[in-house]
């Protein structure tokens, strides 16, 4: 009794910590410096060599473990692959090299639509247009979109179907519309499925940087404008390339960089096709000579300021199909 | 390292306390300074040597700044002069030494360049070599015991500024007992969850208003972040002094209390006799009463105070706007000086205006920590001018406050009980209530929970 007095406090820590480590972490916190110990144990006692064949080998069983899975990924990767890097060169000499690409690119769509693309080789016919252009439209889209939601002056007229953090592979999925008179928030599939719009916009994209790679963030991407375009079959869908950080931001180390971004933003452009998908890129404005964001339009390098919300709002103004 | 990071709570400290509490009384010293100066070296290896470097040379030299008292003979006279002469040069050849490396260092590097600690072991370091100089405290003889001083883990990043005699005995013995150990770790939990639970997430509201741009704030948001603001910088604060003074007591020191109910304070004087007290006390010991104090008359009185805010302000970085910050509050205490000497203090002694003395210290903090906080001083002069109204505001949110009052409104009022005595009084009742245990033990784990899954995913709050 006296014992458990004296250390009652830290039985109760150390039994927590137990609780806790079993279940939340799973021992992680301790296993993984372990680990790196023994590793660095044996690349320190001359095991070396074993060590580095056991590891290849283990890679290489892995990899043939994994195989099958590859070889089903495969034809969509190489039916995309030789249809890109044309329609990148394309891309710098002008819109019209741009669609061709397009075509090419999308496999997967109907024959009518490739047919079509002829056609659409013109530039699209922007019209500067006020407000209410925007009444019929929803906004769908990360933080980015929420700033517009909170500081454009739109938030009675267009519908906002945003959130920090929404990523193309949860689009639908999340809780994140808020129906009046109603507690519980209902997901953007739901939202959509009750409600017609005519415009959408998507700002999306800067939260998957740091998972999955160009390619798999553009195949869900296209999904998303499918499943778009099966919900809202009259609606016109805006896709708004992926607004640059600072420079000062892109070179701080993490996957938010603006190489990424551009890498994104030029396979995001192919996705159009200027007939019922457009796309709208509005960096040029709030860039300067370094490539990214202008310093003084955003605190943390990622997010324009409230006031300067109002250039991105002028463009998509400027820039409106009817 | 800091003390809110999964490598110190899971890692460093068990196996830390594991080795003091397996050595013998003896070498605890060693282990620990051993451990101190790994817990600085996994922060900042590059300033290890500038720091052991600086504590040996401000060993030596403390050594022969101690009176001598065995001056014996004839030329006693003449060679207590000569001796004198020497020790003070020294005296001087040594604050100037040490106070220049930490200007030098203010200078050339930024803020985030500084080597860590370098503000708080200087300050140690110094008070060190006063004292001795003055005769106030024996040189010490062990290079190990001074060293553990200044390095001591707990104090060593961030305060409290702990001077030589406060530590002297717990040095040469102390205790290390279940009792103390207990103590240590409930009043390290507190300030675990001020730091972890309460700063860190009231931060998010000042973040928040940062990235909208002060341009595009409304004014009672203005102040409501303000607010926000003045709680995190306290909790930060005073989640880490607690946090070091549960680790001393663990080790077996009594390290000074650093912070006494600030936001409770009836003027800033009171306020700034309450915050960060161990740096106000070392500037009132080495500067304003050496400077005459209030002994001079009112004139030098004010001259004294400015001089203590001016390194105060150059202190916590000398840009501009600490400079700004600082002379505000000298002002504001000027201020109160002088109507405490009209004997305006009376009046709000009693009754309900006492209240007033409270509101006014609510409405001049926040605006002080708001020059403390922001840069830029263009930005501050927006910022500033939000909160007065003065300056029109640019696309501001409709209802931008209420929604941030609607999203931090727990934090907030947990925030505003935890500033009140209510916390300390219920704790210091209950602390050995197997409840209250059981409530502590829960915060520790959730903080290091918090801690984990921001760490694995440092776009938690800043996702975007």
């Amino acid at each position: 009794m006296k014992f458990w007095k004296k250390w009652s406090y830290l039985i109760l820590m150390a039994a927590a910590g137990f609780l806790y480590l079993s279940c939340v972490d799973k021992w992680q916190v301790y296993a993984k410096p372990l680990e790196q110990v023994k590793a660095l144990y044996l690349e320190l006692s001359g095991k070396n060599g074993d060590y580095v064949t056991e590891e290849s080998g283990n890679g290489a069983s892995a990899g043939s473990d994994s195989m099958p899975e590859q070889e089903a990924a495969e034809p969509v990767q190489s039916g995309t692959e030789p249809g890109m890097e044309p329609g990148q060169s394309d891309a710098e000499e002008g819109q019209t090299g741009n669609s061709a690409g397009q075509s090419e690119t999308v496999p997967g769509q109907p024959g009518q639509e490739t047919t079509a693309a002829g056609e659409e080789a013109a530039e699209p016919v922007y019209t500067t247009v006020e407000d209410d252009y925007f009444a019929d439209a929803v906004f769908i889209g990360d933080s980015r979109t929420v700033g517009m939601y909170e500081y454009g002056g739109l938030e009675n007229v267009s519908t906002f179907y945003a959130s920090t953090g929404l990523t193309v592979y949860k689009l639908f999925d999340s809780d994140i519309v808020q129906v009046p008179g109603q507690k519980k928030k209902i997901t953007v599939e739901e939202a959509l499925q009750q409600n017609s719009f005519a415009k959408i916009y998507l700002m999306i994209g800067i939260n998957e940087m740091g998972t999955g790679t160009v390619e798999t963030f553009t195949e869900k991407y296209r999904e998303v404008l499918e499943h778009l375009q099966e919900l809202q079959p009259d609606a016109i869908i805006y896709i708004q390339a992926i607004m640059k950080v600072t420079t000062e931001r892109s070179n701080q180390g993490d996957y938010i960089n603006n190489e990424g971004i551009i890498a994104r933003n030029e396979e995001l452009e192919k996705l159009a096709d200027n007939r019922k998908i457009f796309y709208l890129d509005v960096n040029p404005l709030i860039c300067d000579e370094t490539g990214g964001m202008v310093e003084s339009y955003t605190f943390d390098g990622v997010h324009l300021k409230a006031q300067y919300i109002q250039i991105w709002k002028d463009f998509l103004k400027q820039h409106a199909i009817y | 390292m800091i003390f809110s990071s999964i490598e110190f709570l899971l890692l460093f400290l068990p196996i830390f306390l594991l080795c003091y509490r397996l050595s013998p009384d003896k070498i605890k010293n060693v282990v620990l300074l051993a451990g101190s100066l790994i817990f600085y070296a996994l922060g900042e290896p590059r300033y290890l040597a500038l720091l052991m470097v600086s504590i040996l040379v401000n060993y030596i030299t403390a050594l022969h700044l101690e009176q001598s008292a065995r001056q014996k003979g004839k030329d006693k006279r003449q060679k207590k002069s000569k001796y004198e002469k020497r020790r003070r040069r020294l005296f001087f050849a040594a604050i100037i030494g040490n106070i220049g490396i930490l200007i030098f260092f203010k200078a050339v590097s930024g803020e985030a360049e500084l080597p860590l600690g370098i503000s708080f072991y200087t300050f140690q370091m110094l008070s060190y070599l006063i004292d001795v100089y003055r005769g106030e405290q024996r040189r010490e003889t062990s290079f190990v015991r001074l060293a553990t001083y200044v390095t001591m883990f707990p104090q060593l990043i961030s305060g409290p500024i702990v001077s030589y005699g406060e530590v002297r005995d717990s040095l040469q013995r102390r205790k290390f007992s279940a009792e103390t150990l207990e103590e240590g770790m409930k009043v390290f939990t507190v300030g675990l969850t001020f730091k972890v639970l309460l700063a860190d997430r009231l931060g998010l509201l000042w973040h928040d208003v940062q990235v909208t741009g002060f341009e595009s704030i409304s004014t009672p948001l203005a102040w409501l972040a303000a607010i926000a603001y003045s709680m995190k910088i306290y909790f930060d604060f005073y989640g880490y002094s607690l946090m070091a003074v549960g680790l001393g007591r663990v080790l077996g020191f009594e390290l000074p209390e650093n912070f006494r109910m600030p936001y409770m304070a009836r003027s800033v004087r009171d306020f700034y006799r309450r915050w960060h007290i161990t740096l106000g006390r070392w500037f009132c010991r080495y500067v304003y009463i050496p400077l005459g104090g209030n002994r001079m008359g009112e004139l030098r009185t004010v001259c004294n105070l400015l001089a203590v805010w001016m390194l105060t302000a150059i202190w916590h970085g000398g840009t501009a706007n600490f400079l700004i910050w600082g002379m505000l509050l000298w002002l504001l205490i000027v201020f109160e000086r002088q109507l405490s000497a009209l004997g305006f203090d009376r009046i709000f002694q009693k009754g309900p205006l006492k209240v007033i003395p409270h509101l006014y210290l609510w409405i001049v903090i926040p605006v002080t920590w708001v020059c403390f906080a922001v840069g830029d001083v263009s930005q501050l002069q927006i910022y500033l001018g939000r909160m007065f109204g003065t300056v029109e505001a640019v696309s501001v949110g409709a209802g931008d406050w209420a929604k941030a009052l609607q999203n931090y409104r727990y934090l907030l009022g947990i925030g505003v009980i935890a500033c009140t005595p209510v916390l300390q009084k219920g704790y210091k009742r209950w602390k050995d209530n197997i409840f209250c245990k059981l409530i502590l033990v829960t915060l520790f784990w959730l903080c290091v929970w918090r801690l984990q899954v921001e760490g694995q995913n440092p776009f938690m709050y800043f996702r975007f």
